[in-house]
């Protein structure tokens, strides 16, 4: 599948100068940039759609959006998962207004068009007024996207049939991503309902905040920590055994303390508890992983997908026009984890990244003002500065990607824009860089790797 | 479970418990945090569960942990919270937002023990933010409110948000 966008052709690199360290503001703002973006990144990527545990059984299903397009993301008898517009094809009104449930069919409001959870179109009411001929019923269900994958329980979906394989998309980074993923035998699963919230500012803000950006976190949630530490400012960080790690637009920065995370969450059940699995975690992925986890962290998978790892809240940033995107944000738990430990661990994320916590309510503005900041016309022609640490890559032996030394740091926002202006330049996929190349080799298993140094 | 309809509160109990809603409301709008809780019981619950839209027909099981919720917090958390607004370093308060809430809808109904009413009320909160933009948020109410001392103290709260999606960047107020 190809999405033509008719007329425009500007060149984005103008808009950013990484190796100097800077952005354009336009980017946030532009209505123009943004179209293109749906059409560029949205329309091309693997995006994240649901993790299978939230839909477990046949009819089960859940509505969400690739980009602006809705979609069903649907469970199949035969237990495969299929993912297809929310859109009808006779009038194209939306065919499910529900976010979640278990269905045979869904019926359209507007002419009562039918159709079974794979999207085939089954019938319709007064059928008699088609005569043979008029419709063809094999060509009119819901349209499924291209390809539909699943790691380790995420399940992402394209509509760009020329995409690469979900494993090579998310390349070497499954190394980290098997660190919330598959740290404990049984793997992970969604717990309670999707909170969803409207937020003023450019998609981007989010992403490139879970991405990299752990400076604010000292600042901006000041009054947060204090209240959760007896008075504390957030520690300092250790800027010599912290990092920053990017993998084609997707990136993980984090500590290798251990613990900074599990305590911000404020619930000291859960620390005991991974304390307690650490020595399992360290045989199943290394030592250097089992350092990671738990520590001062958080990450992004390009374009809009965004955790934190040992806080367990799991968010997608939704675009909803240049100036705005829904914030959806989800509980993720292993499996095998005891039900206490599960409850502490969702009381946990809504007290500090639910609508209502404590470090949440104190981001949505930054990021709204950020943004919206830019109507004025001289401000949206001003560059940004993203040149922190912009020195301070290095060679690791053990830790895969683009690595930079130092928990305080623009890097991987860097690497993100990076692959943002790749995919907004490049019209095969083919064509766009590998950054950096693949390291890991082109493993099936990268839990069982504990790093570079073991190639 | 009650055998009997129970009659209904006397006057001077509903006037006093209406009365309690709308000067907590007022201290609320003030930031008198401490005025505010100096009227919640020692064992107040405060929750605002998640909603999700299904249809009437949906036939899945409810989720194994429940739907999930936004608050959920006893007397201590609320402390909690009240020490965060008033340290000084929430940035996103400073200046501070306008906050008004208007409560309406009281139906105030017997229960058992004879010292508790269950109250039933709207709020409407209409917030204006620092950066000039402004939300309307309105909610439902069910409370228990205990007569302790001459005064009445809520003791529960849960919250049901009319919002699916919610319009706002944060949920920093109290409801
Ligand atoms: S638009 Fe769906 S049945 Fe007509
Ligand atoms: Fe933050």
């Amino acid at each position: 599948m190809r999405f033509e966008r008719i007329g425009r052709e500007p060149d984005y690199s103008r808009y950013m100068d990484l190796k100097e360290g800077w952005l354009d503001r336009r980017i946030f703002s532009d209505a123009d940039i943004y179209e293109e973006e749906l059409y560029r990144i949205f329309a091309r990527s693997w995006l994240f759609v649901a993790h299978e545990s939230q839909i477990p059984s046949s009819g089960d299903f859940l509505t969400t959006h690739m980009g602006e397009d809705a979609v069903i993301v649907a469970r199949q008898p035969d237990g495969s998962i299929r993912v297809m517009l929310n859109s009808c094809p006779h009038r194209g009104n939306k065919v499910c207004f529900a976010d979640a449930g278990n269905t045979r069919r869904f019926v359209c409001n507007y002419h009562g068009w039918a159709f079974d959870t794979a999207g085939d179109l089954k019938g319709m009411h007064e059928e008699y007024c088609y005569d043979a001929g008029d419709i063809d019923f094999k060509n009119h269900g819901l349209k499924n996207v291209a390809k539909v994958g699943n790691y380790k329980g995420l399940v992402f979906a394209t509509f760009n049939s020329d995409a690469p394989s979900l494993e090579a998309w998310l390349g070497d980074f499954r190394w980290y991503l098997d660190m919330i993923l598959d740290n404990e035998e049984g793997g992970t699963e969604f717990i309670g309902g999707c909170i969803k919230s409207v937020i003023s500012a450019n998609w981007k803000f989010g992403v490139e905040n879970f991405i990299g950006d752990a400076y604010h976190a000292g600042w901006t949630h000041d009054s947060g920590t204090r209240s959760m530490n007896n008075g504390q400012p957030f520690p300092p960080i250790d800027m010599d055994n912290s990092y920053h790690a990017s993998v084609n637009g997707h990136g993980w920065e984090f500590g290798t303390e251990g613990v900074g995370d599990l305590f911000l969450l404020g619930r000291p059940k859960v620390m005991d508890y991974y304390n307690k699995i650490r020595p399992k975690m360290e045989e199943r992925l290394g030592e250097m992983r089992s350092k990671i986890f738990g520590s001062v962290a958080s990450a992004s998978i390009f374009p809009n997908v965004s955790f934190l790892p040992g806080i367990s809240t799991f968010r997608q940033w939704q675009p909803k026009g240049p100036m705005q995107f829904e914030l959806k944000t989800w509980v993720i738990v292993n499996k095998n984890m005891p039900d206490d430990i599960k409850e502490e661990v969702t009381k946990g994320v809504m007290q500090t990244f639910g609508p209502g916590g404590t470090f949440e309510m104190d981001d949505g503005e930054n990021w709204e003002n950020c943004t919206t900041v830019n109507r004025g016309v001289v401000t949206r022609h001003e560059r940004l500065h993203y040149r922190c640490g912009i020195g301070r890559q290095i060679e690791h032996d053990t830790l895969p990607g683009i690595v930079y030394r130092g928990q305080y740091n623009d890097a991987n926002q860097r690497g993100f824009y990076q692959r943002w202006l790749d995919m907004m330049t490049h019209d095969e996929f083919g064509k766009m860089p590998a950054r950096p190349e693949p390291q890991l080799g082109n493993v099936a298993e990268t839990r069982d790797l504990p790093g570079l140094f073991a190639l | 479970m009650l055998d009997r309809p129970l009659a209904p509160p006397p006057v001077e109990v509903i006037v006093a418990v209406t009365q309690a809603l709308h000067r907590e409301a007022r201290l609320l709008d003030n930031e008198d945090f401490e005025g505010w809780l100096a009227m919640l019981g020692k064992d107040v619950s405060y929750r605002l569960e998640l909603k999700s839209r299904r249809f009437r027909a949906d036939r899945s099981p409810p989720l194994p942990f429940g739907p999930g919720v936004i608050f959920n917090e006893d007397l201590g958390r609320l402390k909690m919270r009240v020490d965060r607004l008033k340290s000084g370093f929430v940035w996103a308060e400073d200046p501070p937002n306008y906050i008004r809430r208007a409560v309406s809808n009281v139906e105030v109904l017997a229960t058992q023990p004879d010292n508790e009413v269950r109250v039933h009320s709207v709020l409407v909160m209409h917030r204006n933010r620092i950066d000039g933009t402004t939300r309307l948020l309105t909610a439902g109410r069910t409370d228990l409110w205990r007569s302790e001392g001459g005064a009445w103290l809520l003791t529960a709260r849960e919250i049901v948000l009319d919002h699916s999606v919610l319009p706002d960047s944060n949920l920093n107020a109290f409801f």
